[in-house]
């Protein structure tokens, strides 16, 4: 606790909240936002097209949009870590920062395993279709719990 | 704009919305959620016609848009609310304006898609090699709503909304 108050105390944290130039805070944050269309953006098209959305698709290519999916993760990791520093003592005590952090692991582990069943098609018993769309039907469900748990967290700042 | 602005915010409705402390950052959550849902199903047409995804036709990507116009539709009321709500954060904004001016450029782009190419387009051999017409229409239109995203999350920073 000690250690994340010293993070939210730091000279960092004072210059890139402080400072009133647009590439600290404001910068990282709609790098966030951008990761963010790319990552659920994505992943929404994956689960809808599991869910019968554009039948026509050939399911296989989905692939692709994974990269979209993992770049995204990718710049919200590390945006997400900077604007963490910030907040850390404050989020570290805060319960909507860890809902938005489980629904994002539980949606991401969905994802996964919705790729590895109906696109990779690694030795899973296939009768399970109605499974799959329940992963994709509950990760869809997981990314509106993160969207609206990471809207929420600006409203319980101290 | 500004005398129209403060009779707005003057209104019984403005007040009563944004008088239910709830109202904003619900819209804010769908408003988040309707841009991944456009981004998402919008981006994978826009890319298409850039030339990715070669070999599926166009008409199994275009099947995706009703979700996504969906998702604008979403957008287009939550963001009709805030501007009830708080229309001085927005209609004195050059930063807004521009996120209506990006917004204009992709619906266009997307009319002009739809009249004049979309025909030929979905006639296309799946696996046909992408004429520059189509990938500057996808380009330009993946480019637009990553606009608006911008100038949108921006806006408290850049000019004076919220």
């Amino acid at each position: 606790m000690a250690f994340f108050r010293s993070l939210q105390d730091s000279a960092f944290t004072d210059w890139f909240l402080g400072s009133d130039s647009i590439w600290t805070y404001p910068t990282v944050l709609t790098l966030h936002t951008v990761g963010m269309a790319m990552l659920v953006g994505a992943s929404i098209v994956v689960h809808l097209r599991v869910l019968h959305v554009g039948s026509g698709f050939p399911i296989e290519r989905l692939r692709t949009l994974y990269n979209i999916i993992w770049t995204g993760f990718a710049i919200n990791l590390i945006s997400g870590v900077v604007l963490f520093v910030t907040e850390a003592a404050d989020r570290a005590v805060d319960p909507v920062f860890y809902v938005k952090l489980g629904s994002i692991g539980l949606a991401l582990w969905s994802g996964v395993v919705v790729k590895r069943r109906v696109i990779d098609r690694v030795k899973v018993p296939l009768g399970a279709g109605g499974t799959t769309r329940l992963l994709s039907l509950g990760s869809l469900g997981l990314w509106t719990v993160a969207i609206v748990a990471g809207r929420l967290m600006a409203y319980l700042k101290k | 704009m500004a005398g129209f602005s403060t009779w707005l915010e003057s209104t019984a409705i403005s007040k009563a919305l944004f008088g239910l402390s709830w109202l904003w950052p619900a819209c804010e959550s769908l408003h988040f959620l309707g841009l991944c849902i456009l981004i998402g199903c919008a981006g994978l047409l826009d890319l298409r016609l850039m030339g990715f995804f070669r070999g599926v036709a166009i008409r199994d990507v275009k099947a995706f848009m009703p979700w996504g116009i969906a998702g604008f539709c979403v957008n287009l009321a939550t963001g009709a609310l805030f501007l009830i709500m708080q229309p001085h954060l927005y209609l004195t904004s050059g930063v807004w304006w521009s996120k209506v001016g990006f917004i204009a450029m992709a619906g266009l782009n997307a009319l002009f898609f739809e009249t004049r190419l979309s025909g030929s387009a979905l006639a296309l051999a799946p696996d046909a090699e992408m004429p520059p017409a189509l990938k500057i229409v996808g380009a330009l239109s993946l480019f637009s709503w990553f606009a608006v995203l911008y100038c949108g999350r921006m806006l408290p920073y850049l000019g004076t909304g919220n």
